[in-house]
C-alpha cells in the first residue's frame, strides 16, 4: 500500500476508534450492542474497501440496480464486469481478463535453463492458444519503464535486511528451514540486482485481454461475453497464467485506456493494485 | 485544494460530526433510536470517505444525479485529430492525444528454428521495455471487414434477378432464362459462403499518450514520443513501424469495428435460417 493510501486508513480508521470510546453514551443494552455493531460493520467495509474492493463494490451496485454511462453510447452494465454498446439494433458487450504473463518477462527464481526452455516454446505456445480461439479478442501488455537507481537502491536495502536476518539465525544456530528461506529471498534480490547491472531496465507491467462479443440483445451479447471469456480463459491456460475477469473501478480504468493512456508512471500506479 | 481531497474530508468530517451529535444526545427511550440512525448515517459517510480515495469519478454523480443509471460523461469518449494521426480527449484542463503504431510482423512460429524461437521471444521480452513512457502494445486478433464484398455480391444478385425478370417478362429463349438463373445460383451460393464463416486477422501495434494544454501541444508531444518507440521498434524487429491513420485507428478503439456489422449480420441471419430449418 502506498503513503495516500496508508493516510486514507488511518484517517477513516480514527472514527470507528473515537466511538468506541464514547459507546457508552449510546447505553448498556441493546442500543449499545447495535452501536458496537455499526462501528464494526464499519471497520470490517472500510477494510473490505481496501483489500477487496473488486468484490464488494458489483455486490452493491448489483443489489441497487445501479448502471454507469461511462461516454456517450456506452454502458456498464450493474454486475460492473462489461461494457455494453448498441449499434444499428446489434449489442456488443466488451470484457477485461487479467493476464500477467510474468513467468515470460521477469524470471525471480528458476534456473536460467528453465527459463530458456520456456522462451523456447513460447512462440509455438502463443500461437497454438491463438488458433483455438474464433471471436475477436485483444492482448495488451501496458508497460512503463520505472527509475533504475531507485529501484536498485531498494532491492539492496532489501538485501541488507535479509543478510542482517541471516545472520541473526546464524548467530542463534539453529531452524536450517529459517536459514535456507533466507538465503534464498537474498538469490532472489541478487538476481534482480544483477540484471540491471546488466543494463536491463526495470519495469512496471499490466498485461489482460480484452474480448469483445455481439448479440441481438443485452443478455444475448452478454452471455455470449461470458462463454467466450471461459473459452479464453482454457484457451491461454497452457501460458501459465492467472486469469481473472476484471470488475469495478479498473473496468472503467481499462476501457479508458482505448481512449487515452497514463503519461507516467506514478498516474499508470494509481489505477492499478489488487486485480492488476 | 485538490476535489479529491477536498471530498474525503468533507466526508471524513461529517462522520466525526454525526458521532460526536450522536454520542452528546441524552439517553431517552424516544432519543436511542434517532441516536443510532445518526451513528448509520456516519458510519455510510465513514465508508464513502475512504471510497472516494478510488470512487469519485462515481460518488459525486451519485448524489448529484440521484438515479440508478448514472451518466458519468454524456460525451463522445474521443475525438480524430485534424492530423488524422492521433486521437484526442478531454481530460480536466489538459488535452490527450493518443498515438497508435502499427507494428508489421508477419512471423510464424512454424517457420522458425529453435534459434530463432528464442531470439523472438526476446525480441518480444525487449520489445516491452524499449520505451520508459507508459506504452501499451497490443495483439489484436479481429474479423476480417467483409462488409464491402457482400455489399457487392447483394448488389450483383439484385442485378441478376431483374435481368431474370426481364428475361421472363419478355418471353425471352427458356434457354436464356436457364443461363440467368444459373448465375444467379451461383453468386446466391457463394454470398452463402462468404457469409457463413467470419476470417479472422492478427494484427499488433503499439499505443502512447501525451498530455498538453492545447490540441497543438498534444499531438506534437505524442508525436514525438512515437518518432521514438518507431525506431526502437525498427531496431528490435527490423521492420518499418508506422502511424496509424484516419479510419484505420477506428479499427483499434471501436468495438464495432472488431466484429463488422454487415459480416456479422450476414452471419447471424444465416444461423437464424439454419435453426429456423
Amino acid at each position: 500500500m502506498d503513503e495516500e493510501g496508508v493516510m486514507y486508513l488511518v484517517f477513516t480508521l480514527m472514527m470507528p476508534l473515537i466511538g468506541f470510546t464514547v459507546l457508552q453514551s449510546f447505553g448498556k443494552g441493546g442500543f449499545g450492542i447495535i452501536a458496537a455493531g455499526l462501528l464494526i460493520i464499519d471497520v470490517i467495509l472500510v477494510m473490505i474497501m481496501n483489500w477487496a474492493d473488486f468484490v464488494l463494490f458489483p455486490i452493491i451496485t448489483g443489489l441497487l440496480g445501479i448502471t454507469f454511462q461511462p461516454a456517450a453510447g456506452y454502458s456498464i452494465v450493474k454486475g460492473q464486469d462489461s461494457i455494453v454498446m448498441e449499434i444499428n439494433g446489434l449489442f456488443y458487450a466488451t470484457g477485461f481478463v487479467t493476464g500477467n504473463l510474468f513467468a515470460y518477462s521477469f524470471k525471480q527464481e528458476t534456473a536460467p535453463q528453465d527459463e530458456q526452455g520456456k522462451m523456447l516454446q513460447a512462440p509455438d505456445t502463443w500461437e497454438r492458444a491463438i488458433m483455438n480461439i474464433d471471436f475477436p479478442f485483444k492482448f495488451h501488455v501496458a508497460a512503463a519503464g520505472l527509475d533504475s537507481q531507485k529501484v536498485r537502491d531498494e532491492l539492496e536495502g532489501k538485501r541488507s535486511y535479509q543478510e542482517y536476518q541471516l545472520s541473526k539465525v546464524m548467530q542463534e544456530g539453529k531452524d536450517n528451514m529459517a536459514i535456507e528461506e533466507l538465503q534464498r529471498k537474498i538469490n532472489i534480490y541478487q538476481t534482480k540486482i544483477d540484471r540491471l547491472s546488466q543494463g536491463e531496465r526495470p519495469l512496471a507491467s499490466v498485461m489482460y485481454f480484452e474480448t469483445t462479443a455481439i448479440g441481438v440483445s443485452e443478455k444475448a451479447a452478454l452471455d455470449s461475453l461470458t462463454s467466450q471469456i471461459k473459452a479464453l480463459q482454457i484457451a491461454m491456460s497452457s501460458m501459465d497464467v492467472d486469469l481473472v475477469r476484471v470488475q469495478g473501478r479498473e473496468l472503467y480504468t481499462l476501457f479508458r485506456f482505448n481512449f487515452g493512456l497514463p503519461t507516467s508512471f506514478e498516474e499508470m500506479a494509481l489505477y492499478f493494485d489488487q486485480q492488476g | 485544494m485538490d476535489k479529491k481531497l477536498l471530498v474525503f474530508l468533507g466526508l471524513l468530517g461529517l462522520s466525526f460530526i454525526l458521532l460526536l451529535i450522536a454520542s452528546f444526545i441524552p439517553l431517552s427511550i424516544a432519543t436511542d433510536v434517532v441516536k443510532l440512525l445518526i451513528l448509520a448515517v456516519a458510519v455510510v459517510a465513514n465508508v464513502l470517505a475512504f471510497s472516494s480515495r478510488y470512487y469519485l469519478y462515481m460518488i459525486l454523480p451519485l448524489f448529484q444525479q440521484r438515479t440508478r443509471n448514472i451518466t458519468l460523461s454524456d460525451q463522445s469518449p474521443y475525438w480524430l485529430s485534424s492530423t488524422s494521426d492521433s486521437i484526442l480527449r478531454k481530460e480536466g484542463d489538459d488535452f490527450l492525444a493518443t498515438v497508435y503504431i502499427n507494428i508489421p510482423l508477419y512471423r510464424s512460429a512454424t517457420e522458425m528454428s529453435d534459434e530463432e524461437k528464442l531470439d523472438f521471444a526476446q525480441q518480444v521480452s525487449r520489445l516491452v521495455g524499449i520505451s520508459k513512457e507508459p506504452t501499451r502494445f497490443t495483439t489484436q486478433l479481429y474479423v476480417m471487414n467483409k462488409d464491402s464484398y457482400i455489399q457487392k455480391l447483394r448488389d450483383t444478385i439484385t442485378m441478376v434477378e431483374e435481368e431474370e425478370a426481364k428475361l421472363v417478362a419478355s418471353n425471352a429463349a427458356q434457354s436464356e432464362i436457364e443461363r440467368v438463373r444459373g448465375k444467379s445460383a451461383m453468386w446466391r451460393k457463394m454470398l452463402d459462403n462468404v457469409g457463413r464463416g467470419s476470417s479472422l486477422e492478427l494484427s499488433s501495434y503499439a499505443a502512447l499518450s501525451a498530455r498538453g494544454g492545447k490540441e497543438f501541444e498534444a499531438i506534437s508531444m505524442v508525436q514525438q514520443k512515437a518518432r521514438e518507440l518507431m525506431s526502437g521498434i525498427g531496431a528490435t524487429f527490423g521492420v518499418s513501424p508506422n502511424i496509424v491513420l484516419g479510419n484505420e485507428l477506428l479499427k483499434f478503439v471501436e468495438p464495432e469495428y472488431l466484429i463488422p456489422f454487415s459480416t456479422i449480420s450476414e452471419q447471424i441471419t444465416k444461423n437464424i435460417q439454419e435453426e429456423v430449418i
